[in-house]
């Protein structure tokens, strides 16, 4: 009996402490790597050197990064909360519940590098829009859209039914009651989740792969032309060699967004309290 | 009600209809493309043919059991290394810290989700393999690395599952077993594992879909070569083969189609795991209901 309590406990221990250190182990590492490289420099300078990316900066990536996640987020948070509204508040017959979850559920579950796929398909091929920020944008609102929809349909789902009704109950009409009970209730949790699926919008680098994304490109607030992405530029530094110190550079970057947007997100829902 | 409500009404219901017929065009789409395939060659060859060599003087060959069995089985490995550690990771955050503290680690669980796959994959590159390649291996680049640095990536979301349910069910059956004089390990053991099996199994079939559709960090660790997966060899998973391949695919060809079979196989994959998750909640949570009462 006691050496089976003491198992667990080495194990709950053990397990949790691991999983506490990876974390630290992961973010510091790459920050402590990352930190040597960054200089004014590298943050405002087009990629430079002999094998392109070697030296220089990555600006044009920052710029092609940022763009195109703002714009996936405004069309996928437009277009997934939306849904999220219809699903909860319209949705009368089960069936057709049961199918929009089968639907988004199933859409959700394609790989990243499927929809890259479908997005290099259908807006190059298809479109003739050539590799842009724009393409590159509607196929990661396509990813993140999945998401967006089922985290606000859980937050929509967890409000207190009794506000809503009393709502009702005064003759309130349901889209006044949405929006400006219900969505102003709940701003705090969009909010948290906007700023979670930038991060996910931001580094997702399998369905910018054909879309958008191309090893060296100067800086371009053009969103009809292609341009480098922070991600994509990782991934390219890494597999064709090019420099592993710039690598830690980019990561850094990345990362550091990635931090920044989360804290801001929760600094302007506190100012607003 | 007034017009302008009207119109936000019917702005929102536009929005949500455009977004259904859009991800109905994402499914339909993909099978469209990969139909020319199945056409011209059998799903069980397809599935069972043992080479994939697209392009090829001789005859060209579309096989790809080799790859689903790779990418079902770095999904397998990284459950196995990941569930035991982010169960135990779960219970320590529930039932060990205090209150105050776990609310200062959950960020950090968080963060761990949202590290984009590639940086992963770096990460991976310069530790995993490198150090794999220290025991003496020709190569680190194998399902072994593969699989832990999908463990790592799949943990955040385990725990955060399981954790959930753990403070639910600790909170319900702390007073009682407290006031029975019970040991807090007494009670990990015997209520708060055994009550909380059917979250634990939902949240690791989740992150089982996670990771078999996971492109950029698996495709940069495991070598790419789409022969048979051995623990320590290189191999190739689904997606990491449509990352590498499409770009060299002439559209419209048998290659093109293939790739984009061998997806639309993935989704297939998915979906039906997306089945067995609803089933087993449904079952599981009356399950769940019949033991509290």
């Amino acid at each position: 009996m006691k050496i089976k309590e003491n198992f667990i406990k080495l194990w709950i221990y053990s397990s949790g402490i691991l999983v506490i250190s990876i974390i630290f182990f992961i973010i510091f590492y790459i920050f402590i790597k990352g930190i040597e490289v960054i200089n004014l420099k590298f943050l405002t300078d087009i990629p430079r050197g002999m094998i392109l990316g070697q030296e220089g900066g990555i600006y044009p990536a920052i710029v092609g990064s940022i763009l195109s996640t703002i714009i996936a987020c405004i069309i996928g948070g437009l277009f997934g909360i939306s849904t999220a509204i219809y699903v909860v508040f319209y949705q009368k017959s089960r069936i057709e519940r049961k199918i929009t979850n089968i639907i988004i559920s199933c859409v959700g579950g394609v790989p990243s590098i499927v929809l890259g796929l479908f997005g290099y398909t259908i807006f190059l091929i298809y479109f003739r829009m050539g590799k842009s920020i724009i393409a590159g944008a509607f196929t990661i609102a396509i990813m993140i859209y999945p998401t967006i929809e089922i985290k606000t349909e859980k937050i929509f789902r967890d409000i207190d039914k009794n506000l809503i009704n009393s709502s009702y109950s005064l003759g309130v009409s349901k889209i006044y009651t949405i929006f400006k009970i219900i969505i102003p209730s709940r701003i705090k949790e969009i909010n948290s989740t906007m700023a979670i699926v930038f991060g996910y919008a931001i580094g997702a680098t399998a369905p910018i792969m054909f879309c958008m994304a191309v090893i060296n490109s100067p800086v371009n607030f053009n969103i009809l032309r292609p341009s480098m992405s922070l991600s994509y530029h990782l991934y390219m530094l890494l597999t064709q060699g090019i420099s592993e110190k710039m690598a830690y550079g980019t990561a850094f970057v990345l990362l550091f967004i990635i931090i920044v947007v989360v804290k801001l997100s929760q600094i302007i829902i506190k100012k607003r309290k | 009600m007034k017009t302008e409500d009207k119109l936000l009404e019917k702005l929102i219901k536009t929005f949500a209809f455009i977004s259904f017929i859009i991800l109905f065009f994402v499914i339909f789409f993909i099978f469209r493309e990969s139909y020319p395939f199945f056409k011209e060659s059998s799903v069980v060859n397809f599935i069972f043919g043992r080479r994939w060599k697209p392009i090829s003087y001789g005859e060209v060959s579309f096989g790809i059991f080799p790859i689903i069995t790779a990418t079902i089985y770095i999904a397998f490995i990284s459950i196995i290394i990941s569930a035991p550690i982010s169960v135990g990771c779960s219970i320590f955050l529930s039932c060990i810290v205090g209150e105050e503290l776990k609310e200062k680690i959950k960020p950090y669980i968080n963060l761990l989700a949202g590290i984009p796959s590639v940086i992963y994959g770096f990460i991976g590159l310069v530790i995993l393999v490198k150090g794999i390649e220290k025991f003496g291996l020709a190569s680190g680049e194998s399902v072994l690395a593969g699989g832990i640095l999908l463990a790592i990536m799949i943990s955040p979301f385990i725990i955060s599952t399981c954790e959930e349910s753990m403070s639910i069910i600790k909170k319900k059956y702390e007073k009682n077993s407290m006031a029975l004089g019970i040991s807090k390990w007494y009670m990990i053991e015997n209520i708060i594992i055994p009550v909380s099996i059917p979250s634990i199994f939902v949240s690791i079939i989740l992150a089982l879909v996670r990771a078999l559709g996971e492109t950029m960090a698996v495709m940069m660790v495991i070598g790419n070569a789409p022969i048979f997966p051995r623990l320590l060899g290189k191999s190739q998973t689904i997606s990491s083969l449509i990352a590498i391949e499409m770009g060299m695919a002439e559209v419209g060809s048998i290659h093109y189609s293939a790739l984009f079979a061998s997806g639309f196989i993935l989704m297939i994959l998915i979906f039906f795991i997306n089945l067995a998750i609803d089933f087993f909640k449904n079952k599981f949570l009356k399950e769940v209901k019949n033991y509290e009462n």
